[in-house]
């Protein structure tokens, strides 16, 4: 942040702490309710002045009702990977429908594959001139790390970055068991996230199954057709997974994601196990991309980066009967391409798809317990854009994040409302915050230790059921409540700790915030690639009686402005406790003690 | 490049923390509200010590390679059936039993321990066993629609779950070792400390109504503290206790949000337990044993440790659970499986090697559980998801050098254990067969063993002889 945006900060600040002597600072935490929400509510403003009538939408979210900085950091904790007080700030002169058009018109950013190609090429060459040995270089897991940390730290669409990071724990390829020896297919793979996050549902659904990471994973690359005489039958990994977690779930669902009911009361299953061999039988004959043969083995790392094929000889042939009483014909010559297009058009036409990813989406961003209403606009958004077109992630994008469950500041008050911060999103969150940079400008960071001990990085789920599900309920007031709670899956006095120790490395014992690796002998220690904070204004706050305008600046960036007074107070004692030469560990001991509050865990 | 290996090696989940979620959709049982009823009411402290380990291999063991069919016309079955994943006669591991019908058997061959615990008689099979809600016969019954069915059968997420939860009917949160730990958690003098722990993060199986697992790790002492900043100029004393003393009093104040209060708990639970466990932990002298490297190993090295520790951590009674991922072998399962077999044998021999060392080999039963076992035909890779299969029971208390249950036919024509063309078995033990049996020897009442297990009626009547025998 320069200096002008601080001085603006300062004022805001100003103005803040000035009404905390006049008013109860809960009013602080207490957000007034946004003007904005309603335009995507279903609510039907119009208005007259001297040109005749608006639309609602312009009247409501309209320029000059301006969000404020608490509303401005909520908005882009769930729209994005973390943000600084300069980008909350420029948050607050837009609407967040106009925030969102423009992350829509942003270009891709960069090429994760080819960035770990480049690294990849950086390494032999250096490697040839260090004296290492050129044999040893080969695509490494944490090449593909770095790409993503480059990715998250530098681009600027990080609307689409956030979304990718949510499919991905959706559509689950994973690097282990084996996915880790290519790299570049894991790559790969979070590239087609990329491009299908403000995509069409249905090429998503497509890019995903010819992927040959998901071959790999679901093991539907060379999936021979059934040979009853040698008692060979479909892998039905696939077909069983597509179905259960990709698109419709187990049983059938309204709109607003309840589950619809038999005569008997009872929920009715969407699929049984003679769905699945039929399907089975539909993701049979693919083979990898670069392969001219059936059944041959991978010929090197870019065997895992071209989409599938079909070799129609090893393809089931005949009829196949699928859901809702839809039959693939028996096509002569056999079209293995045909099968499969269909069966992903049965799929993505079935009424569950809607209601299904809408929920999962809401959670990963924001909500763990959407009521079944904001569940149904956001089917209703999948269904239609508006434009009559099905599954168009734009509108299913905007429907979660404009939706008044996600604007209304009245939610943050609510005892049953939130969500627990993924692990992996609170470590982005500040290394955005506090503009963690390097000299070298790179961000090399391979997450082994943070992975260990949190349980979390991205693509390395320990099974496709992802890190966490979504019908997690967590015994004690939670699981009373009958509510759920997917990332307490993997909340436990290992990872609790793991991540508060994490955290003290990054801020307390060293400047360093990545786990950097040296990628080759003559690179060791280069201390141009350490990624540090940048606390410059923080550090520059050094009276005492600027403790109070520290915490609020935490405060705004780090927990939307929902602090509690619990946890202000707390705080206010704890770094008042330091002596009085010591500012800059009051610095790193609030934002230390900030992201381990359960105020900032629990995003509202 | 590396590449050769793509499909040879490898093993899921370095970091586990496979045990799935639940929902409570479906109401549950009525008299599981009974086990609420029972806490409090104080066991009497037993003088004996007990503990049960569970072994969780998640994505589905192929166990019908895991334990074979070792006779001649036997063999023929399972070779024809299973095609290009049988592995050869040849290669079995002699087992020197014989079942009352004649029958014979083999090991897998990388299962060289497993296999010297059989033969001295410190453990046992146990065969097509699975989750049911009350016995299927055969397949005209399980067609019949007249049976009730569990739950997803065949799908990992709910099979995976009803292993832990012992309800195959309903989708729950509470598992039965949780349960468990309800009724006899009193036996235990410290109650600081849960006495069902965990290697592999949360898990249905050890949650309970009142009962939350204790995670550890195989690293150091089991349980990580936070780092004492130390690098200030200032008294680092005063710096850590101001810290100490703000994170305690984020995590015990009482929060309206239910989940800052549900993570507030947490945090506060974590670090209550942690020094009490670290110094334990500490004095317990090192294993003469060479435990392997893989974490399955590490793992079970440090339940050994924690087992060793149990006087100072005032623990009568406690379960163990921990994961091991990687067997969802729709793909290379010869290779792989082979691989994970000699992994698991290893860790099941180093640990009972190590507890023999202090002397507690009789006082500790480790079981394996797994979503399923897997077609006996062949997909042309590997096999898909089925239902009854095959685990391993060990341990010095274990009636061993057996084989429990009846092990089926494995040929596909005509076989009425078989409901479809695939080769899935319809279990002939249940699950809650199983566990009863380890619940009594654990040292549940007869008449509290339904409210464990809420199905063992179908199946059994408390009060009358073993289950299956394994331990009783």
């Amino acid at each position: 942040m320069n200096k002008r945006t601080f001085t603006n900060f300062k004022l805001i600040c100003f103005f803040v702490l000035g009404l905390i002597s006049f008013l109860p600072i809960t009013l602080l935490s207490q957000n007034p309710v946004i003007l904005g929400s309603g335009n995507t509510g279903g609510m039907n403003v119009t208005t007259s002045d001297s040109q005749g009538s608006n639309t609602g939408d312009q009247t409501i979210d309209g320029l000059g009702l301006l969000p404020n900085m608490s509303a401005s950091s909520r908005f882009l904790q769930q729209a994005t990977l973390g943000a600084d007080l300069e980008t909350i700030e420029a948050m607050t002169d837009k609407s967040y429908s106009q925030w969102i058009e423009e992350q829509f018109a942003l270009p891709r950013g960069l090429d994760i594959e080819q960035y770990t190609k480049d690294l990849t090429e950086f390494v032999l060459d250096s490697s040839y001139s260090n004296g290492g040995d050129p044999n040893n270089v080969r695509p490494r897991l944490y090449y593909w790390h770095t790409a993503w940390w480059q990715y998250t730290m530098t681009e600027a669409d990080v609307l689409r970055n956030r979304i990718a990071l949510a499919l991905s724990e959706i559509f689950v390829v994973s690097e282990l068991p084996e996915l880790d020896d290519v790299p570049l297919s894991l790559a790969n793979y979070y590239d087609m996230l990329l491009d299908n996050s403000f995509g069409n549902f249905r090429q998503l659904l497509e890019d995903v199954t010819f992927h040959p990471a998901m071959g790999v994973y679901l093991t539907h690359v060379n999936n021979p057709k059934s040979d009853t005489s040698l008692n060979r039958f479909p892998d039905e990994n696939y077909a069983r997974e597509v179905m259960q977690l990709f698109t419709i779930g187990l049983y059938e669902l309204n709109d607003d994601g309840t589950q619809k009911l038999d005569s008997l009361g009872k929920p009715i299953p969407t699929y049984d196990n003679d769905d699945i061999a039929e399907f089975a039988k539909v993701f049979t004959g693919l083979t990898y991309g670069d392969a001219f043969l059936f059944g041959q083995d991978p010929q090197g790392h870019l065997s895992f980066t071209v989409p599938m094929i079909m070799k129609d000889f090893w393809h089931n042939p005949g009829q196949k009967a699928l859901l809702n009483g839809f039959t693939i014909p028996n096509r002569n010559p056999i079209d293995g391409i045909a099968d499969i297009s269909d069966a992903l058009d049965n799929l993505f036409n079935h009424p569950n798809v809607g209601p299904f990813i809408a929920r999962k989406l809401i959670q990963r961003l924001v909500t763990s317990n959407p009521t079944p209403a904001y569940i149904g606009r956001v089917t209703n958004a999948f269904n239609n854009n508006g434009s009559g077109v099905r599954g168009d992630m734009k509108a299913v994008i905007k429907a979660i994040l404009l939706d008044e469950e996600a604007r209304d500041c009245a939610m943050v008050d609510d005892p049953f409302a939130g969500m627990l911060r993924e692990p992996i999103t609170r470590y982005t969150q500040l290394c955005r915050a506090f503009n963690a940079f390097s000299n070298a400008g790179t961000f090399r960071n391979d997450m082994d230790d943070f992975h260990k001990l949190v349980f979390q990085r991205p693509l390395a789920s320990p099974s496709v059921f992802n890190f966490f599900q979504p019908d997690y309920q967590p015994i004690g007031p939670i699981d009373d409540a009958d509510m759920f709670a997917p990332e307490f899956q993997i909340t436990n006095s290992v990872t609790i700790l793991g991540y508060a120790n994490r955290l003290h490395d990054w801020i307390m014992k060293t400047n360093q915030v990545m786990e950097y690796r040296d990628f080759f002998s003559g690179e060791q220690n280069d201390s141009d690639r350490y990624v540090n904070l940048e606390l410059t204004d923080e550090l520059n706050l050094e009276e005492v009686s600027e403790i109070g305008e520290l915490i609020e600046r935490l405060n705004i960036i780090l927990v939307a402005g929902q602090m509690t007074d619990t946890t202000r107070n707390i705080l206010t004692q704890a770094l008042e406790s330091i002596p009085e030469d010591e500012w800059e560990i009051r610095v790193r001991m609030a934002i230390w003690l900030v992201m381990i509050s359960p105020d900032y865990l629990i995003l509202r | 490049m590396g590449l050769k290996n793509i499909s040879r090696r490898k093993f899921l989940a370095q970091t586990g923390c496979a045990a799935m979620g639940s929902t409570t959709l479906f109401s549950s049982l009525a008299n599981l509200s009974l086990v609420n009823k029972l806490i409090g009411t104080a066991s009497t402290p037993p003088s004996d010590y007990k503990a049960l380990v569970c072994i969780l291999l998640a994505g589905g063991n192929d166990s019908f390679n895991m334990l074979m069919p070792h006779g001649n016309d036997e063999y023929a079955d399972y070779a024809a059936t299973r095609s290009d994943l049988a592995i050869p006669q040849g290669d079995l591991l002699n087992l020197n039993y014989t079942a009352p019908n004649g029958k014979i058997f083999g090991a897998h061959p990388s299962m060289g321990g497993v296999q010297q615990m059989f033969e001295a008689g410190e453990l046992a099979y146990i065969s097509n066993v699975g989750t049911l809600i009350e016995p299927i016969a055969n397949s005209t019954e399980y067609f019949s629609g007249l049976k009730n069915l569990p739950l997803g059968l065949f799908s990992h997420s709910d099979q995976i779950q009803q292993w832990q939860t012992a309800i195959p009917q309903s989708r729950e949160a509470i598992g039965w070792g949780g349960r468990m730990a309800d009724i006899v958690k009193t036996m235990n003098t410290n109650q600081g400390i849960s006495m069902n722990i965990s290697l592999s993060g949360r898990n249905v199986f050890q949650s309970g109504n009142t009962v939350l697992e204790y995670s550890i790790s195989n690293q150091g002492n089991g349980v990580e503290g936070i780092e004492k900043i130390n690098q200030w100029k200032s008294d680092s004393g005063l710096i850590n206790n101001i810290r100490t003393e703000a994170v305690s009093d984020m995590a015990t104040h009482m929060y309206a949000n239910i989940f800052k209060q549900t993570l507030g708990e947490l945090t506060d639970q974590s670090m209550e337990s942690l020094e009490v466990f670290q110094n334990a932990l500490s004095s317990v002298p090192p294993f003469a044993t060479n435990f392997s490297d893989h974490y399955l190993s590490q793992n079970l090295k440090m339940v050994a440790r924690t087992i060793g520790a149990k006087d100072d951590l005032g623990m009568k009674r406690q379960t163990f659970f921990m994961t091991i991922g990687g067997w969802d072998h729709h793909n290379e399962l010869l290779a792989n499986q082979e691989f994970l077999l000699a992994v698991v044998s290893n860790a099941i021999k180093e640990f009972f090697d190590a507890l023999k060392e202090v002397g507690l080999e009789n006082d500790v039963t480790l079981f394996t559980v797994s979503d399923f076992a897997r077609t006996l035909t062949s997909n042309g890779k590997g096999s898909d998801h089925a239902w009854g299969g095959n685990s391993i029971v060990a341990g010095g208390a274990v009636n061993g050098k057996k084989i429990y249950g009846d092990y089926p036919d494995l040929y596909l024509s005509g076989n009425d254990l078989i409901i479809n063309g695939r080769g899935n078995l319809i279990p002939t033990t249940s699950a809650d067969e199983y566990f009863a049996e380890l619940a009594l020897w654990f040292g549940v009442s007869p008449s509290d063993l339904h409210l464990i297990l809420p199905n063992i009626t179908n199946f059994y009547s408390p009060g009358g002889s073993a289950p299956l025998g394994f331990l009783l």
